[in-house]
């Protein structure tokens, strides 16, 4: 194994370890295994229907949300309003149970940081594994909506994969710095579970983006309203992705792939948000089993 | 060779620290300020060096607070020093807080696989050590039992077996030798013997001399945070012997 110099100057050790973290993470892949495993059993454990439980919030979403804007407010005129919107409730609660979870994953595993080294990211990251294997699950019923409502199933499904990881890389960087400052400030949570409320009032889960105004002008200020969702909001643009793939257009055209330079854009954000993750991760580690 | 590398290591906790721990706090603290409590340093260790060769037994010594606990923490890199460092050669098994790890809901099966991980063992070679942990923690008709339904001793003796099981290079054993019956503790000495007698390096830290007299050929003494004497484990326990009785008696003056 290799052995461990530690310097003084903070500069040079993250500069020299960020890329360590990643292998070493990388190199204790087993350990995130059984971290998933453990965290999927003790979730499951006390109820057979544990996963069929997972799927009732977001049926009862799509439902309240398909009498909602088909029966009460019937103007939006969005073709196969259910699978619209289980596309874009399934992705959103994945990424907000993940991030909600993974908050005390540092904090509410003191007995194991103060009692044996690992590498610690693998605590938040497990977290969000294991509800990526729920997600995954819960695509199935996507899937048996989408044939159901006749909307062909078309090559452009071979994206999935890479928007699926596009979502992780995200999901993943907010989680580990929401992770870390929940050491410091233990009301991290509480404080995110209202955000999270607000953020996703703020992304087209149960409207479609073209509902909104290209311009709107606030107090003499011109605001590109589209625009700004998709630039200031990734979760906007991986949401529109996963439409792009399983359901189309809006106007009722089948699936297509999403436009090229769009997604490349997100891809990249989402990796840069990964990036910032594991180095402020990185930059308070060594507090962490002082802290907790 | 080496095992483990202690140079001039300090270790400073920012004591009764008056920081804020939530946002909430935060808000609270900059709406009201003034309140401001100074900062207490505590230096846990100062400047300690020594080196502890392959395959040695090291027994630490000193009396409560002496940075004891810290230098153990340092040695299983779960802790970082504040200067200097620290260098350890091969895996290192912890016997500190046995069965910490545990999660309570899950079975002892489960439990192996959790902490063999956590310590850094594929599943393959946990499921090839799997019987000889069940065996020496005696717990075959449990093994299947959640972890919550075991008694501490039972915990114990899972958590002493899993971590003496995974073939560490370097083994930490923190005081847990006084838990479970007497045959089990005599089981578990013959074993660290046993371990011991195959190069693996031992660090021991107890108040229990005649077991560091047993064990260990060398022994390190930290006093207030330094490091006061280091050398052959005789000369070194007779030291602190008397100067723990000094000390008693200035005490009942």
């Amino acid at each position: 194994m290799r052995g461990l110099l530690l310097e003084r100057s903070d500069q040079q050790r993250t500069a020299t370890t960020l890329f360590d973290r990643v292998a070493e993470v990388i190199h204790r892949r087993e350990l995130l295994g059984v971290l998933v495993s453990r965290d999927l059993k003790l979730r499951y454990k006390n109820s057979v229907l544990g996963f069929l439980w997972s799927l009732i919030n977001p049926l009862l979403l799509m439902i309240v949300f398909t009498i909602v804007f088909t029966i009460m407010i019937p103007d939006l005129h969005v073709p196969n309003f259910p699978v619209f919107v289980l596309c874009g409730v399934l992705p959103w609660n994945f990424f907000s149970t993940a991030i909600i979870s993974s908050i005390p994953s540092i904090s509410g595993n003191g007995h194991l940081i103060k009692k044996v080294y690992f590498p610690l990211e693998v605590l938040p990251l497990s977290t969000l594994l294991a509800h990526l294997v729920n997600f995954l699950l819960a695509f199935i019923v996507l899937i048996g909506m989408i044939v159901a409502f006749g909307i062909p199933l078309t090559v452009n499904l071979l994206w999935l994969p890479l928007v699926i990881l596009t979502q992780l890389l995200f999901t993943g960087g907010v989680a580990l710095v929401l992770s870390t400052t929940n050491v410091f400030y233990r009301d991290t949570g509480v404080i995110m579970e209202v955000l999270m409320q607000a953020w996703f009032f703020l992304t087209p889960v149960f409207y479609p983006l073209e509902l909104l105004p290209e311009m709107t002008v606030v107090r003499g200020i011109e605001l590109p309203v589209q625009r700004m969702v998709y630039i200031l909001n990734p979760m906007a643009s991986i949401i529109a992705s996963y439409r792009a793939i399983l359901y189309g257009s809006t106007l009722g055209s089948p699936p297509h792939a999403p436009a090229l330079d769009f997604f490349a854009r997100t891809l990249v954000t989402a990796a840069l948000a990964f990036i910032v993750g594991l180095w402020i991760f990185n930059r308070y580690r060594e507090r962490f089993a002082e802290e907790v | 060779m080496y095992a483990m590398l202690f140079e001039s290591v300090s270790k400073r906790f920012v004591m009764g620290h008056d920081r804020a721990r939530s946002f909430q706090d935060l808000m609270l603290r900059t709406l009201r300020p003034g309140s401001h409590t100074p900062r207490e340093i505590l230096w846990a260790l100062k400047d300690v060096s020594f080196m502890i060769e392959r395959g040695e037994a090291v027994a630490i010594v000193g009396r409560n607070g002496s940075g004891k606990s810290t230098c153990l923490k340092l040695m299983t890199r779960i802790l970082t020093p504040t200067q200097g460092s620290v260098d350890i050669q091969g895996r290192v098994a912890g016997l500190l807080e046995l069965g910490a790890g545990f999660h309570p809901e899950l079975t002892g099966r489960e439990n192996i696989y959790l902490n063999g991980a956590l310590m850094g063992l594929s599943r393959r070679e946990i499921a090839h050590r799997f019987d000889e942990i069940v065996a020496f923690a005696e717990l075959e008709r449990f093994v299947d039992a959640q972890v919550k339904f075991y008694s501490s001793g039972m915990t114990m003796r899972l958590g002493f077996s899993i971590a003496i099981c995974v073939n560490p290079d370097i083994l930490l054993i923190d005081e847990v030798l006084a838990v479970g019956d007497q045959s089990f503790q005599e089981k578990c000495l013959e074993r660290i013997e046993q371990v011991r007698a195959n190069g693996v390096t031992i660090i021991f830290v107890s108040h229990a001399l005649e077991t560091v007299r047993a064990l260990c050929e060398r022994v390190i003494w930290l006093d207030q945070g330094q490091l006061r004497e280091d050398g052959a484990c005789d000369v070194v326990v007779d030291d602190y012997v008397a100067a723990v009785h000094a000390h008693e008696e200035v005490a009942v003056e």
